[in-house]
């Protein structure tokens, strides 16, 4: 007779077994050439894509139940992963993880409702779009970003060189150093962060209708700078040189528009919101 | 008869009290208004003095321009005629309508500006292609697709339709104002992505 230890341990090991036995991994390869198309659309669970070194890509894929399968299909150069939801799957059961490793100049498009996104250390467009997915990019240069979300969070860390879009309704947008030629976010209620240098002689335009707006750059910055907030407040802590001809009026408390910098001014950073604040903070040296 | 062919056969010496003309004119007023002023303006030329009369020449001028633009055709046989009865001044009719003509088109011109803006202000309604869906539709999609994340749908919608009333508001206070106009398209454009997410859903 089995002791109460020896049971309790006996029950947890059925439990887990059980759960190992519904997940179900999966692994498939594929070779493409330069700038391949890799596409996921998965609507419950997680997407991680990371680069490979070589022209493979891997996908491993983790099904939570038997009520989703995997569909795959290479094209060309071109590469469609699609969980693929049977009847009766719910959140938990049609959930797939996924973690994908791509050339690093493959274009990614991933879809998802609920779970996360994240991309790293690529070169290739990314193209992000998830309901209720947070958004995690990293590491990328010379490539376009796009995001489009509902609800979840996104954080992008150290783009390069590329056009950067986010569109987000209500969940916030934090971005650290990001630079390219074009930067534009635009959130209904999220709120917007941007710490950088507003580099690249690029354009920045942050837009919220309800979200405040908070830029963190260094005083050294050189940009053209015009804030307007038509309900909210507007703060500034770095001295602007103001600009002489501005076509909307700069009330005092909802509008600032100057030149900052010593250097010959470069960017242009237009920060625009209905009622959410917006505050131009000067980043020490810890920062 | 419509009012082109009402301005040709006034041009073209034809009676304006034919029946087909007389028809047109009691239906429709602005036609009715312009015979009016005709009417007005033949009656004070008849009051001009000789010596205010322009010499021949001044008449020539314009003879020639009108028949270039092609607004004087060639006399018809007679038929009981506006320009018998007009007689001489019968050259300030078309004049007249020209001068009527040019100033509605400074008139439009002038209100030009502020009809550009509403309709500018009204642009993004058209430039953005949302799904053929209205705000019941869309719950309804998510509903049947997501219903876990039916209240955040729902959520986002009264967000992102309050966004729109307000630059809504904002634009027309100010139509002018570019960050007005700029905030309006940028919450249809929210809108529509709330749209094309719920959508996406469905179809997967």
């Amino acid at each position: 007779m089995l002791s109460s230890r020896a049971a309790k341990f006996l029950a947890v090991g059925v439990v887990v077994a059980g759960t190992l036995v519904a997940e179900t991994k999966k692994e498939f390869h594929f070779t493409v050439g330069p700038r391949a198309g890799v596409s996921v659309m998965n609507p419950y669970g997680s997407i991680s894509v990371k680069p490979s070194t070589n022209r493979a890509v891997v996908v491993n894929a983790i099904l939570h139940s038997d009520k989703v399968e995997v569909d795959n299909n290479q094209s060309g150069n071109r590469v469609d992963i699609q969980s693929h939801l049977l009847p009766g799957a719910d959140a938990d059961s049609g959930r797939v993880d996924y973690e994908i490793l791509v050339p690093p100049d493959a274009n990614v498009t991933l879809h998802c409702s609920t779970g996360s996104l994240r991309a790293e250390r690529l070169h290739g467009d990314v193209n992000l779009e998830g309901a209720d997915a947070t958004v995690d990019v990293r590491d990328v240069s010379n490539a376009h970003v796009h995001v489009k979300t509902m609800n979840g969070n996104v954080n992008l860390d150290n783009i390069q060189n590329g056009h950067v879009e986010v569109d987000s309704l209500s969940g916030d947008v934090t971005m650290k150093s990001v630079n390219g030629p074009l930067v534009q976010v635009v959130s209904t209620s999220g709120k917007i962060f941007y710490i950088g240098d507003f580099g690249n002689s690029g354009e920045y335009r942050l837009t919220s209708h309800s979200g405040d707006i908070e830029a963190t750059i260094p005083e050294w910055t050189a940009a053209d700078v015009s804030a307007r907030s038509v309900k909210g407040e507007v703060h500034d802590d770095i001295p602007l040189l103001p600009k002489n001809h501005v076509w909307f009026p700069v009330d005092k408390g909802r509008a600032f528009a100057g030149t900052m910098g010593r250097m010959a001014v470069s960017s242009t950073v237009v920060l625009r919101s209905f009622s959410g604040k917006i505050h131009l903070r000067k980043r020490s040296e810890k920062q | 008869m419509n009012c082109v062919e009402l301005e040709q056969s006034l041009a073209e010496v034809d009676d304006g009290s034919s029946a087909e003309q007389r028809a047109h004119l009691r239906a429709c007023p602005a036609c009715s208004a312009l015979v009016k002023e005709l009417n007005s303006i033949i009656e004070a030329a008849a009051n001009l003095q000789a010596a205010d009369e322009p010499s021949p020449r001044v008449w020539n001028s314009i003879e020639i321009a009108l028949r270039k633009e092609g607004l004087i055709r060639p006399q018809r046989p007679p038929i009981s005629s506006f320009g018998a009865r007009w007689g001489a001044v019968r050259w300030l009719v078309p004049a007249a309508a020209m001068l009527l003509l040019s100033l509605g088109l400074y008139l439009h011109q002038q209100q030009t500006p502020n009809q550009f803006a509403v309709h500018e202000v009204t642009a993004p309604a058209a430039v953005v292609k949302t799904p053929d869906l209205n705000d019941d539709e869309l719950m309804q999609v998510v509903a049947e697709n997501a219903p876990a994340m039916k209240i955040q749908y729902a959520e986002n919608l009264r967000q992102v339709n309050q966004s729109i009333r307000d630059a809504q508001g904002l634009v027309q206070e100010s139509p002018n104002d570019e960050d007005a106009r700029s905030l309006l398209m940028v919450a249809y454009e929210q809108k529509a992505m709330l749209f094309q997410l719920a959508m996406d859903r469905s179809l997967q």
